[in-house]
C-alpha cells in the first residue's frame, strides 16, 4: 500500500500545488490578504498540532437536517473508485461510499458498522491469504446488495494495466482474488507485505453496472462522472455536478446503514472556488461551511474571526529536502553529500525552529524520520533530533575533511567546492521561503547554494522522475498510517523504475523495510520500524524538516462530539465523522 | 463590398490556419505534457505507456496534428484528457458565462465613456475632466484582483450589500434578478479599469478633431457650439475609437481570467489558466482558435464599422 501511498499522495500533493500556482496569478500571497481583518500576529502557541481552539462539542445532542457546505478549490475529475487520483474526487467518493474498512481515530484499520466487512479480515498464518467477509444488508443505491463480485472486479480491474488504474501498485503484491460465496472473497499475496491492509480502507464499484463495458472504455464511462449513472452505496448519494461550479449530495433514503449510520446532515454541497482567497473571504463570510485547506498565509485572516474554529493540527505530510547521490548530476564526481557526516552537518545547520515559527506560523512540527509522529510506528525520540547547532556543524563537516583551503569563503575536498543547486517548484511561496533559510543557513558553515524554482510540471518530469537534480525540497503525502517507506528509500526502487530519485543506498536499510512488511505482527513491526528510525535519522537519506498541513477551517455552526472531530493527520481527515456531524441553523 | 467579404474571409482561413499550426506546436513543445498531470505517478511505466498510446499521445506530431485539423473540420471539438469529457460541454457554458460578463461590462463603459469624453473634451482640466484623470490613472495603476478583494471585502462581507463571488446563489440557477446582484461588483470592477482607456481614447480624439479647419470654419459660420460637437466633431472623432472597439471585441468571449477567479465567475478566462496548468490539449487548441475567430470577426467588424461611419473610406475598392 504505501508504495503506492507515496506515488498517490505525490500526485493529491501535486494537485494542490497546482492549484497554488494556479490560483497564484490572482492571490498574491505576499500581504494582499485584506479580508477586512486586522492582522494581529497571533502568538505563536507552540508547535504543538493541539494549538487549535476547542472543539465545538456542546451539550445540546445533535440535530437533524440542515445543509453542510464545503469550500474547495478544484473540480473533480472522476469519482469512479477505481480512477480516483485527486483530491476533490477523493472527497466526493467519502461522501457517497461505504468502504470496506475504516479508519479510527488513531489511524488504526477497523471495520466500523458502517464498514462493508463484517470484520477485520482472517489472515491466514503464513501471513498470505485475506478473507473478506461482507455485511449480509450491504445493498448499492439501485436496490442490488453489494457482493463478492464487486470486490473481485473493482481489484482484478484495478490490477490490470489495461485499465490505467492510479492504484495499480496498491495491487502488485496480490496474486489473486477469488469469489468463495456472495458474501466472501478470498485473496491471495505473493509474499506477506503486512501494509495490504491498508489498502481494504477503500471503496468497491458495482460490478452489475460495469462488468461489461471493455476496460479500455472504462475510464470513459459515464459512472464516477455522471451523477445520475453512478450507483453508490455510501450515506449520500450525488445528485447534482454543475461543472468547476459545485457539487450536491443528498441523504440517500435507501442507505443500507442507515439503522447504524443514520446521518445527520441532509445536503453536502461541494462548493469549488477557481480563487483560495475568495474561498477564504467565502468562509469568512459565511457562504460555506468548511474549507479543508486554508493556506498558511490566510491563517491570520481567519483565527482572528469568532465564528471560525481553525485547526491548526498537522496534516499527514511531510516536507525535506533531498540529497542526490548520483555521480551523473556532479559531472561525473563524487557526490560531496556522500559523506555520513557531511549530512549530519548540513542537517545540524538547518535552523528548523526558525522555519517552522516564522515560515510555517504553527502550522508545523519538526519531525526526524519519515513516520507521522502519533501513529503507531512513531519512534519518538528513538530518532536522532538535529538541533540547530552551527558549532557542531562546522565541527562535523571539518571532520568529514571540508576546509576552505583557498579562503574563498567556501569549503572544499579534493579540489571541489562544495557548492549545489537546490531546486523547488517554483510558485510555492513556502518552498521558496524555506529554500532562502537554508541558503543563509549553509552559507553560514561554508557550503555555497543557489536556489531554483522551476515549473512544477517540468520539474517532475525532467528533473525529479529521472533522478536529475543536486539538492531538491520536496514532501511526501501519506494516506496510509503505514510506516513502510520501502519505495521511496530503497535502491531497489531507482529511477526509472521507483522513486527512489536521490540514489540512495543503504543495505542495513534496504533489508529492514523488507522485514517491516514482511510480518504481519505489529509488535514485530514496531521493533523494526523503531531500527529504521535509528537508522534513517543517523544516515539521513533527507533531512526531514517538518510535518505541515494546510490548516482546515470550520464555522462554529458545525457541531460534533469529541469522539468524531476532524483528524488532520489523517488522509480526508478533515471530514473525519462528517456522518456524526450535525448543524446548527445559519445565523 | 462582397467582393471584400469573400477576399477578407479567404484570407481569415488562412490565418486561422497559421494560428492553429503555429499554437499546436507551441502547446505541444512546452515540458510536462498531460502525462506528466493527468496520469498519476501511481500508474507503473507499463500502464502509462498503454494510456499514452490509447490517447494517440505516442504518434508524431504532424499526425496528432492532421487528427486534431480533421476533427475540428466535423465539428469534433475533443475531450479533456483527464475525464473524457466533450471539449464542448466544458467550453460552451463558460464562452457563454464570459459574454454576460463582458457584454454588460462592455456596453456600460461605452455609455459612460462615450459622451463622458466628449463632455471633457469640451471643458479641457475642468472637474470632470480631472476627475476622469484621476480615474484613470487608478484604473490603468490598480491591479484589478486587488480591487476586487477590496470591494468584497467591504461591499460585500463588512455591509452584507451584494453577494460575494458566484454566478447564482446555488439552487437559483437562471433567476435573473440573482445574477444582476452578483454581476455589480465584477462588471464595477471590469468597467472601472477599462472606462479609463475609453475615455481617454475619446477625449483625445475629440481634442485633434475640435482643431480641424472644418470646425473652425462652422464656428466661424456662427453655428451653436452644441451643434459644432455633436454634429460635426463627435461623429469623427469616433473613428479611431471604433477600430478600438472592434479590436476589443474578442475579449467579450475571452472573458478577464483575473476578475473572472477572484469572483469565482466560470468563464472562459478562468477557464484557460485551469486547461493550461492540466495541459489539457484540446480545450487550450479550443479556445484559442475560437479567441482568434472572434479577433478575425472583430477586425472585420471594425473595418465596415468604420466605412459606415465615414463615407470617404470604401472597402475593396482602389486602395485596398
Amino acid at each position: 500500500m504505501a508504495a503506492s501511498s507515496f506515488k498517490w499522495k505525490a500526485m493529491i500533493a501535486s494537485l494542490s500545488v497546482m492549484g497554488v500556482i494556479a490560483a497564484g496569478c490572482g492571490n498574491n500571497d505576499n500581504g494582499t490578504n485584506t479580508a477586512g481583518n486586522t492582522n494581529t500576529p497571533a502568538t505563536n502557541t507552540a508547535n504543538e498540532g493541539a494549538a487549535s481552539p476547542a472543539p465545538t462539542a456542546e451539550p445540546s445532542g445533535p440535530v437533524k437536517g440542515g445543509t453542510l457546505t464545503i469550500g474547495t478549490f478544484s473540480d473533480i475529475v472522476n469519482t469512479n473508485p477505481i480512477y480516483i487520483a485527486d483530491t476533490s474526487s477523493g472527497d466526493a467518493a467519502y461522501f457517497m461510499f461505504s468502504n470496506l474498512l475504516d479508519y479510527d481515530a488513531g489511524g488504526n484499520v477497523v471495520a466500523e458498522p458502517w464498514s462493508l466487512l463484517e470484520a477485520l479480515p482472517e489472515i491466514s498464518a503464513d501471513g498470505l491469504t485475506y478473507t473478506l467477509k461482507l455485511k449480509a444488508n450491504a445493498k448499492w443505491s439501485d436496490g442490488q446488495p453489494v457482493t463478492a463480485d464487486d470486490i473481485a472486479f473493482t481489484f482484478n480491474t484495478i490490477k490490470d494495466p489495461a485499465a490505467a488504474s492510479p492504484g495499480i501498485s496498491t495491487f502488485d503484491k496480490v496474486d489473486k482474488i477469488k469469489v468463495i460465496d456472495p458474501q466472501t472473497a478470498k485473496i491471495t499475496m505473493k509474499t506477506v507485505y503486512a501494509p495490504f491492509l491498508n489498502s481494504l480502507v477503500t471503496s468497491v464499484v458495482p460490478a452489475h453496472v460495469m462488468k461489461d463495458v471493455p476496460l479500455a472504455e472504462l475510464q470513459k464511462s459515464p459512472y464516477g462522472i455522471d451523477p445520475a449513472k453512478t450507483v453508490t452505496n455510501g450515506p449520500w448519494k450525488w445528485t447534482e455536478w454543475n461543472q468547476k461550479q459545485y457539487l450536491s449530495f443528498e441523504k440517500d433514503a435507501n442507505y443500507w446503514a442507515k439503522d447504524v449510520n443514520d446521518v445527520n446532515i441532509d445536503k453536502i454541497i461541494y462548493k469549488i472556488y477557481a480563487d483560495q482567497n475568495t474561498n477564504v473571504q467565502a468562509i469568512i463570510k459565511g457562504d460555506v461551511d468548511m474549507v479543508g485547506a486554508v493556506p498558511v498565509t490566510q491563517v491570520e485572516a481567519v483565527k482572528t474571526k469568532e465564528n471560525l474554529n481553525v485547526i491548526l493540527e498537522p496534516g499527514p505530510l511531510y516536507e525535506y529536502m533531498s540529497f542526490n547521490f548520483n555521480k551523473m548530476n556532479w559531472g561525473g564526481k563524487e557526490s560531496p553529500f556522500t559523506g555520513e557526516k557531511t549530512r549530519q552537518a548540513i542537517a545540524y545547520a538547518i535552523n528548523r525552529q526558525g522555519v517552522l515559527d516564522n515560515i510555517l506560523k504553527g502550522t508545523g512540527k519538526a519531525l526526524n524520520a519519515p513516520f507521522l509522529p502519533g501513529t503507531w510506528a512513531d519512534p519518538g525520540s528513538d530518532a536522532v533530533t538535529y538541533d540547530y547547532n552551527v558549532e557542531k556543524a562546522k565541527q562535523l563537516l571539518a571532520e568529514d575533511g571540508w576546509k576552505d583551503s583557498n579562503n574563498d569563503g567556501t569549503v572544499d575536498k579534493d579540489g571541489f567546492e562544495f557548492k549545489f543547486e537546490l531546486q523547488y517548484n517554483s510558485g510555492n511561496s513556502r518552498r521558496e521561503a524555506v529554500s532562502a533559510v537554508i541558503q543563509q543557513n549553509l552559507g553560514d558553515i561554508g557550503i555555497g547554494v543557489t536556489t531554483k524554482g522551476i515549473d512544477f510540471s517540468s520539474w517532475i518530469e525532467q528533473n525529479i522522475t529521472p533522478g536529475k537534480y543536486q539538492a531538491a525540497l520536496q514532501a511526501w503525502s501519506l494516506n496510509s498510517p503505514d510506516p513502510d517507506s520501502e519505495s521511496i528509500f530503497s535502491s531497489k526502487y531507482f529511477p526509472p523504475n521507483g522513486q527512489n530519485s536521490g540514489w540512495y543506498k543503504n543495505e542495513t536499510l534496504d533489508k529492514l523495510w523488507v522485514d517491516g512488511y514482511s510480518t504481519t505482527d505489529q509488535e514485530k513491526r514496531k521493533e523494526i520500524y523503531k531500527q529504521v528510525a535509528q537508522q534513517i535519522s543517523t544516515n539521513l537519506p533527507y533531512v526531514f524538516l517538518y510535518q505541515y498541513g494546510t490548516p482546515a477551517v470550520y464555522n462554529t455552526r458545525v457541531k460534533y462530539e469529541d469522539a468524531w472531530k476532524p483528524v488532520p493527520a489523517l488522509a480526508y481527515g478533515s471530514f473525519f465523522g462528517v456522518n456524526k456531524w450535525w448543524l446548527e441553523e445559519k445565523k | 463590398m462582397g467582393e471584400y467579404l469573400i477576399r477578407r474571409t479567404l484570407q481569415s482561413v488562412v490565418v486561422l490556419f497559421l494560428i492553429s499550426v503555429f499554437t499546436f506546436g507551441l502547446i505541444h513543445a512546452a515540458p510536462g505534457g498531460p502525462t506528466q498531470i493527468f496520469l498519476s505517478p501511481g500508474l507503473s511505466v507499463e500502464a502509462g505507456q498503454i494510456k499514452a498510446e490509447q490517447l494517440g499521445l505516442n504518434d508524431p506530431l504532424p499526425q496528432q496534428y492532421f487528427r486534431w485539423l480533421g476533427n475540428i473540420l466535423t465539428g469534433d471539438l475533443g475531450a479533456t484528457f483527464k475525464n473524457n469529457i466533450p471539449v464542448g460541454d466544458i467550453l460552451w457554458p463558460t464562452v457563454k458565462n464570459s459574454v454576460i460578463l463582458m457584454s454588460v461590462t462592455w456596453i456600460l463603459t461605452l455609455l459612460i465613456a462615450i459622451p463622458w469624453g466628449v463632455y471633457n473634451s469640451t471643458k479641457e482640466y475642468g472637474l470632470s475632466d480631472q476627475t476622469a484623470s484621476f480615474i484613470s490613472y487608478v484604473g490603468f495603476a490598480m491591479p484589478t484582483f486587488w480591487f476586487g478583494i477590496i470591494l468584497q471585502s467591504t461591499i460585500s462581507i463588512k455591509l452584507d450589500w451584494l453577494p460575494l463571488s458566484d454566478m447564482y446563489t446555488i439552487g437559483k440557477q437562471g433567476d435573473i434578478p440573482d445574477l444582476l446582484m452578483h454581476m455589480v461588483l465584477p462588471v464595477s470592477v471590469l468597467t472601472l479599469i477599462s472606462l479609463a482607456g475609453y475615455q481617454k481614447y475619446m477625449r483625445s480624439s475629440m481634442l485633434e478633431v475640435l482643431q480641424q479647419d472644418y470646425i473652425r470654419t462652422a464656428r466661424a459660420k456662427g453655428v451653436k457650439e452644441n451643434k459644432v460637437v455633436f454634429r460635426h466633431a463627435w461623429r469623427n472623432a469616433l473613428i479611431p475609437l471604433i477600430t478600438l472597439i472592434g479590436l476589443d471585441l474578442p475579449m467579450l468571449v475571452g472573458g478577464a481570467a483575473l476578475t473572472e477567479k477572484v469572483f469565482n465567475w466560470p468563464g472562459m478566462g478562468s477557464l484557460f489558466v485551469d486547461m493550461a496548468m492540466a495541459r489539457e490539449y484540446s480545450v487550450l487548441m479550443a479556445i484559442t482558435l475560437l479567441s482568434a475567430v472572434f479577433v478575425v470577426i472583430g477586425n472585420l467588424i471594425a473595418d465596415i464599422l468604420y466605412a459606415a461611419v465615414d463615407p470617404r473610406v470604401q472597402l475593396g475598392k482602389g486602395g485596398k
